[in-house]
């Protein structure tokens, strides 16, 4: 009998074997890629096109916010790519977690966009290629808010009384502060204090007198459907609303926004690298790039991707918010201090509360 | 008995480790100074004062405090005549109901919430279904009614099922017996049946009201960012702010002002089955969880 049940698992398991390796023929068969990224921001058929090609098994998770992830790789979970943004990926080159690219392995950069090659955190590439890019702007119902009064006004349009009860801020201190900082005429990077407590002011002021809904990703269907007049938003989720609805136009003020840009970068416990390398090559690739810029709608690192897209006939022709902005000298990447951060996290909450009594 | 006591010992080890020492831990940050370890440390009452001299903290703990007011009486006024409905039904029906009335508790509070964002947002069907009666086109989102909506809807299940318990478990010989001595039906219910649930009633309330204080995914969700109640300035000082020793000491503030409550609600129990003299005691002013 327990000859039989013997035989009978080793037929089950080899059964199972054969199941995983079959029909995987690449390269790297046989071989696990893990990716920690975040969620719904891979291209519809990306993952699968990559499994097909290399014979490898992709595993993904998904994380909220770069904070997030950062807590598990700083505890020593080992991921072979990681899609960190701007900020988060200099903290992770200055605590050491990031290795080096094998830039004889990579045959993508090249490929990139120039706007979007050696931003400040990384100037070389060294550490990390770019996934996705964009710029923060102003999402605007073009019926009801007119283009004169954005050119004049700016960020400070959202304190425009005309517009009272008509606006959406968005729920993130780093976003809200470099608005109101970019509005005063500051950098969005800036330490001193005063210059802080002013924004923080400009903040509160506006939650006061303007009673705006403070939402999050709620933004993109809301001004899809033209729900509210203006609202602060990503640029490609402004991409994604004006492809909905032709009535939303987007907006940068000349007073500068914020230029970011999420990129894959390889931890130093990253358990296969040379994978990791074919990974970032395949999705900047042409192939990869217009699979995940077409699904997502957040502006693709890649130059011929980018090109194609917005030009005539392309999926994005005509908008606007699908190409970030580059030459204004305004214009910033989000450099990250943590002292910096907790007071302006401690001011938005405040600024919350002020409108909660609003 | 004594090997039977030594059962418990992992229980109460549990007991401590779970519930006890993050208590501790809450109570120990909410009197340190940020920034430090566990051998140097400063105490302070810093936290407690910034918290008692901030007029906008005052407000939004008085608008909490007066939110779950609102949801308590509401789950009363809605939730007392359901509950006397299924305790009169006969018994198969009394198992449907309550079973039709647990049933959305197997789905998590946080999906039930969500949906009523597809319910009340603009152009939904609620305001769809208020402009086609002719009620015109009201916001419903992000407002203080949706709020309280959210609130009473997810906690009112409580309140019934508390109610109908000391209801059903009520001798129905002495509603026999009041009607014997002359009682009509109105008499026989205010001065029988509701003075015997009043110990339901009790519970339900603490049952509601405590959840409904400290809540912050409904308002959170219901009420937009622009919506805080006190539980959102707890979370926000503990996940975005990273000011845990100010949140450890709202916390406690919060944890005093629900204990002094819970002591409110048992004496009032205590006193309503003391009036009731000569009836049994019953299950009420005791909390589940």
């Amino acid at each position: 009998m327990r000859k039989l049940l013997l035989s009978a698992i080793a037929a089950v398991s080899a059964a199972a074997l054969t199941a995983c390796g079959g029909g995987n023929e690449g390269p790297y068969a046989g071989q696990t890629l893990h990716v920690y990224n975040w969620g719904e921001y891979t291209g519809e058929n990306l993952i699968a096109n990559f499994e097909e090609q290399t014979g490898a098994t992709v595993v993904m998770d998904n994380f909220e916010s770069n904070e997030q992830m950062y807590i598990k790789v700083a505890n020593g979970e080992s991921f072979d790519i990681l899609v960190p943004s701007d900020y988060m990926i200099e903290r992770l080159i200055r605590e050491d977690l990031l290795q080096k690219l094998d830039k004889s392995k990579l045959d993508c950069l090249d490929l990139l966009a120039d706007g979007v090659k050696g931003l400040p955190y990384d100037p070389n590439n060294d550490y990390s290629v770019p996934y996705f890019w964009g710029t923060v702007g102003i999402v605007y119902d073009k019926n009801v808010v007119s283009e004169e009064d954005l050119e004049a006004e700016g960020f400070n349009i959202f304190k425009d009384t005309k517009y009272k009860g008509d606006i959406y801020l968005y729920d993130s201190e780093r976003d809200s502060f470099m608005m109101a900082l970019k509005a005063l005429g500051y950098s969005m990077n800036t330490t001193n204090e005063d210059e802080l407590n002013e924004a923080y002011e400009w903040l509160v002021e506006c939650v006061e007198t303007m009673e705006p809904e403070i939402v999050t990703d709620e933004i993109i269907d809301n001004m899809a459907q033209g729900r509210k007049a203006l609202g602060l938003i990503y640029s490609g989720d402004a991409a994604y609303v004006m492809t909905e609805n032709e009535d939303m136009g987007f907006f940068m003020p000349e007073t500068g926004t914020n230029l970011w840009s999420d990129a894959m970068v390889i931890p130093k416990n990253a358990e296969n690298p040379d994978l990791a390398h074919e990974f970032i090559n395949y999705v900047t690739s042409y192939e990869g790039a217009a699979d995940n810029t077409e699904t997502v709608g957040y502006t693709s690192p890649n130059a011929e991707v980018m090109e194609e897209y917005s030009s005539e006939g392309g999926y994005y022709y005509g908008i606007n918010a699908y190409i970030p902005r580059t030459g204004n000298p305004n214009d910033e990447v989000f450099v990250y201090d943590e002292t910096t951060r907790a007071i302006i996290a401690d001011l938005w909450s405040r600024v919350k509360v002020a409108a909660s009594n609003a | 008995m004594k090997t039977f006591s030594r059962l418990s010992i992992p229980y109460l080890i549990w007991l401590a480790m779970m519930v006890l020492l993050p208590m501790l831990l809450i109570a120990f940050y909410s009197v340190t100074d940020s920034g430090n370890g566990i051998i140097s440390f400063t105490f302070t009452f810093d936290h407690f004062i910034k918290f008692f001299t901030d007029r906008d903290f005052l407000l939004i703990l008085w608008r909490s405090l007066v939110i779950a007011v609102k949801t308590t009486v509401i789950c009363v006024i809605l939730g007392y005549p359901v509950a006397y409905f299924i305790a009169n039904s006969s018994d198969r029906m009394r198992n449907g109901l309550i079973l039709a009335i647990t049933i959305p508790m197997w789905i998590n509070m946080l999906v039930r919430t969500y949906a009523w964002i597809g319910i009340l947002s603009e152009g939904g069907p609620l305001q769809s279904l208020l402009e086609m009666l002719g009620f015109g086109s009201h916001e419903l989102m992000y407002t203080e009614g949706a709020v309280l909506l959210g609130m009473v809807y997810n906690f009112i299940p409580f309140m019934i099922l508390q109610i109908n318990t000391s209801l059903c478990k009520m001798d129905k010989s002495l509603i026999e017996a009041s009607a014997d001595l002359g009682a009509d039906k109105v008499q026989t219910f205010m001065r029988v049946v509701f003075p015997l649930s009043l110990p339901g009633v009790v519970s339900g309330i603490s049952l509601v009201f405590l959840p409904a204080v400290s809540s912050f995914f409904i308002p959170k969700l219901l009420g937009g960012g622009q919506f805080f109640l006190i539980g959102n300035v707890i979370e926000n000082q503990f996940i975005t702010v990273g000011e845990w020793n100010f949140g450890s000491a709202i916390s406690m503030i919060m944890a005093v002002i629900m204990m002094c409550s819970m002591y409110l609600v048992r004496r009032l129990d205590s006193r309503t089955e003391g009036r009731v003299s000569g009836s049994r005691t019953l299950p009420g002013g005791r909390l589940a969880s």
